[in-house]
């Protein structure tokens, strides 16, 4: 076998039960759903389907589907930079100055939130954040005569409870990113001259943006389609395109406008990566 | 070094993966075989599909029922009617009852999902309500498709503490001194029903719908909540979320009794959303005779009395377990008012394209809301 | 110097503190009501033990929490192996395809999980029977849970794979190390981290899954998070504080006696 060869064998054997499992699970049904998307009629009446792009257009006819979209992105760019503001320091933070057994015990803290119900963590937060709750008892313990603090149902809200529940994608693929940086080479621009700040500006930061791209990805991506926080925390004002979406299952039946939408959604998704693409492969993130 | 190996499992070498794919797929083959359903059921056994926590699936029915028949009763839950249908569709021979809303019997039945009721097999035929029983909703072409079995109002509960004295008005809602202490429920259906109540018109069919939009458009400085379920509507209550809110009689009721929350209801003078409920049975039932047992006696009075008083119910359609329950039974003083029974209208079958326009417009109030 | 890297240590701990703070605030709430007598999480606060007594004779939701339990391992093993896999295969090797492959990661993650889940359904309701398959059942879950988990699992080991010092690897093979020598005692290790924090975010993916497991469970069987999320229709009772708090528990312990006793983060 020649070396080519070889390498083709490894990446078949490599990839290949990975996306074999993908192709069956999620690609082949997803097909199935981007062909029911220009149908008329759901696959499960018994009725004849004819092609449309009707369910497309509707996304550019309806008079909701502009804000409601605009309002998912924002909220995807709000947590996720919040996401980075907050977990970036605290994954330099525990790559960096944290040593020995800490350093595992506090890796395994930080996910540990994860493997709690997503609903029971929201419904949580409802009890901090509310009139009444966690935090409005605490501020009026020790300053009895402040306002009442009452957070639940504003935007605020939403993104506060998407950012805890995404921190940890944030903080763990920063904290491999920046733990693969070998201590030497900063030590190297140190005895070079180089301030602690321009080190990190030139050396550790741009060395980590893998794990800031890798981490911003598997937040902004399932964000934009979220709906379960934005309601519970934001009340009337958590209005999204994933509760749309869920409603053309649920309610309306009308599995081709839900599965035009989620791949309009996609498209979107997609778009933003190509404006951002080039950006990105000049840091030389995408190798 | 050499601790890591002791603790990175050998899934990392090459060669070792296979023996662990290998493992792995044993794990999955494993699981298969424990989970593989069996085709061929448990003589005896009747499989119902209802909404979680609806009557069906109380331990003491099953067991009484058991008792009674010998039969066995397993259940599976949806949580919309959209998925009602899913579910009976992707299970052909999977069910033996489904619980059917009278709006969606007659699309189960145009979809083939479920077959006509044998009444000779149901004792209890002859006491059940007329109205609901011999509905057109239920029955085609002389034979019937769901045996209605509960039937519940849809209207208006409000905090007692809060409102003294009682409102009597779907107008009470549009008051301007209740800013944000409204909440309505995440239904375009119901929604557009309301708006329709609310502006004189046929709540399945409204005329105008510009008007029923515009209408929910004038709620948007009081709602504070818009609940999804009855959890939901508990939890924001006791909060103090809300004080007033669109929500189900049954529901309002169990509220009072079971949480002890300070709950009070009524039918606004303008009208009320009215609904029944009836027990299908599925296509291709694997134990019909079961089946036809089991709605039998959901809809006799030691079923519905013993619901009703340990659990809370919506109404039951058969007025000889209505007139069964003791006196002081909140649910007789709610359904037995014939005033408030008759300014009730009921939910009909409507139109994907009536059911796609009613979403829509609820979509756009919803984003109007949160604007 | 020594009092420069003191403060810095000194200010890493509390920031670190405070986010942990933050991580656990609605934890904590959430363990406290399940001591809490209220059903509707209603304050002030009283001590009871009401929800974990009703829990333990509440067999459903014990059976789904083992259900979750041995879906989710099944499923952090296969993911976390064929996941790695594909990640080495796009960081050591450039062919033509590894872009749209890497691409196709994103549909699963962007598009709902309601969405997903429904086609999976249809589509297995469509091809299994002629496979001699129930469409519903373990072997459907398992494989929505681990379809779901790959893409984290590709992107999380591809982060720490971006990094990679290939010097290293062919430093060893230039010093007489075999391909498998090579892989299992230098590159291992290195990527470690970044396949120990895959397989936690499959493990979190899986058990906290609740759409795919949903839709392809048959009647009877289910799992912790359907359970809970079914159960919000007629009210679910702080019985699944209680299960989550035990649950949360019973992880913190094992994670921490694990950290005490292996050392895994690739100590430089």
């Amino acid at each position: 076998m020649s070396p080519r060869q070889r390498q083709i064998g490894a990446i078949f054997g490599l990839t290949g039960p990975a996306y074999a499992w993908l192709a069956v699970t999620i690609f082949l049904p997803l097909s199935a759903m981007l062909y029911c998307s220009v149908l008329d009629t759901s696959p499960l009446v018994p009725r004849p389907s004819h092609f449309t792009w009707a369910n497309y257009a509707a996304f550019f006819q309806k008079p909701f589907y502009l804000p409601l979209t605009w309002w998912s992105v924002l909220m995807g760019f709000w947590t996720t930079f919040f996401c980075f503001l907050v977990g970036y320091p605290a994954a330099y933070a525990l790559a960096k100055r944290i040593k020995g057994r800490w350093r595992e015990a506090l890796f395994l803290l930080i996910v540990l939130p994860f493997w709690s119900n997503a609903l029971v963590r929201v419904f949580s937060w409802t009890m901090v954040l509310r009139q009444g709750g966690l935090i409005d008892r605490l501020v009026h313990t020790i300053f009895p005569g402040a306002p009442t603090f009452d957070l639940l149902f504003t935007y605020p809200a939403v993104v506060i409870g998407l950012v805890h529940s995404y921190l940890p994608y944030m903080i763990l693929t920063c904290y491999v990113s920046l733990q693969a940086i070998d201590d030497s080479l900063m030590e190297a621009a140190r005895s070079l001259g180089a301030e602690s700040w321009t080190v990190f500006r030139r050396v550790v930061f741009p060395l980590s943006l893998p794990g800031i791209v890798s981490g911003g990805i598997l937040i902004f991506v399932p964000v934009i389609g979220s709906f379960m926080e934005p309601r519970i925390l934001g009340g009337t004002k958590g209005a999204t395109l994933g509760m749309n979406i869920e409603e053309q299952f649920t309610v309306t039946a009308n599995w081709p406008l839900g599965a035009a939408l989620s791949f309009t959604l996609l498209a979107i998704v997609l778009v933003i990566f190509a404006i951002l693409y080039p950006v990105l492969k000049r840091r030389g993130v995408w190798s | 070094m050499t601790e890591i190996s002791k603790f990175r499992p050998k899934a990392l070498g090459r060669s070792n993966r296979r023996q662990f794919l290998a493992g792995a797929t044993a794990l999955g083959v494993g699981a298969t075989v424990l989970g593989a359903p069996r085709i061929a059921r448990a003589a005896g056994d009747v499989k119902v599909l209802n909404w979680q926590g609806y009557g069906t699936d109380e331990a003491w029915a099953v067991d009484a029922f058991h008792k009674a028949t010998g039969n066995t009763v397993t259940h599976d839950y949806y949580n919309s009617e959209s998925e009602m249908i899913t579910k009976l569709r992707t299970n052909p021979g999977g069910y033996d009852v489904v619980l059917t809303n009278c709006a969606w019997n007659g699309l189960a039945r145009q979809a083939d999902l479920i077959q006509p009721i044998d009444t000779s097999k149901i004792g209890n035929w002859g006491d059940l309500n007329p109205a609901f029983r011999d509905s057109p909703l239920l029955n085609d072409s002389g034979k019937t498709y769901g045996l209605s079995w509960v039937w519940g109002i849809t209207a208006v509960a409000y905090n007692t503490d809060v409102f003294k004295p009682a409102p009597d008005t779907l107008a009470k809602l549009w008051d301007p001194s209740l800013k944000k202490r409204v909440a309505l429920r995440d239904d375009g259906i119901e929604a557009v029903s309301f708006g329709a109540i609310a502006t004189g018109q046929d709540m399945n069919h409204p005329a105008d719908l510009a008007k029923v939009k515009a209408k929910l458009m004038e709620l948007k400085p009081n709602v504070a909540y818009i609940w999804q379920s009855e959890d939901d509507w508990n939890k924001q209550f006791a909060a103090k979320a809300f004080d007033i809110s669109i929500y189900w009689s049954g529901s309002a009721l169990r509220s009072k009794t079971n949480f002890k929350l300070p709950v009070g209801y009524y039918v606004p003078k303008e009208g009320g959303i009215g609904w029944f409920d009836g027990l299908a049975i599925a296509k291709g039932s694997p134990n019909a005779d079961g089946a036809h047992a089991f709605i039998n006696y959901m809809v006799d009075p030691s079923f519905y009395v013993e619901w009703e008083t340990k659990v809370g119910a919506p109404a039951s359609a058969n007025p000889k377990a209505m007139a069964a329950l003791p006196d002081t039974d909140p649910s007789k003083g709610l359904y037995g008012d014939e005033a408030s029974v008759k300014r009730l209208q009921f939910m009909a079958p409507l139109t994907d394209k009536e059911k796609q326009d009613y979403s829509d417009l609820w979509t756009e109030v919803k984003t109007a809301f949160a604007g | 110097m020594r009092t420069r890297t003191n403060i810095a240590t000194g200010l890493a701990q509390v920031y670190l503190a405070l986010v942990l703070l933050f991580l656990y605030v609605p934890i904590f709430t959430m363990a406290a009501m399940a001591f809490n007598s209220s059903p509707l999480y209603e304050l002030p606060f009283q001590f009871d033990l009401v929800w974990f007594k009703e829990l333990a004779g509440n067999d459903r939701l014990i059976r789904a929490g083992t259900n979750s339990v041995i879906l989710a391992v099944a499923n952090t093993v296969i993911a976390t192996a064929l996941g790695t896999a594909a990640a080495l295969a796009f960081s050591r090797y450039s062919f033509r395809g590894r872009r749209v492959m890497q691409l196709l990661l994103l549909p699963p993650i962007t598009i709902p999980w309601l969405v997903i889940g429904t086609a999976m359904l249809v589509f297995f309701y469509w091809t299994f029977p002629s496979l001699g398959l129930s469409p519903r059942g373990l072997h459907s879950i398992l494989l929505g849970h681990v379809a779901l988990s790959l893409p984290y699992v590709i992107i999380v080991v591809g982060a720490r794979l971006t990094d990679f010092p290939k010097s290293v690897e062919e430093a060893a093979a230039t010093l007489g190390a075999t391909p498998w020598q090579t892989f299992w005692r230098v590159s291992a290790p290195i990527i470690a981290p970044g396949v120990v924090a895959a397989a936690l975010f499959a493990f979190a993916t899986s058990f906290d899954q609740f759409v795919i497991s949903y839709f392809l469970a048959p009647p009877g069987v289910t799992t912790l998070p359907v359970e809970i999320y079914t159960s919000i229709r007629k009210g679910f009772t702080p019985e699944i504080n209680a299960i989550s708090t035990i649950i949360i528990a019973v992880s913190m312990s094992i994670m921490l006696i694990t950290a005490r006793f292996y050392k895994f983060g690739g100590e430089r």
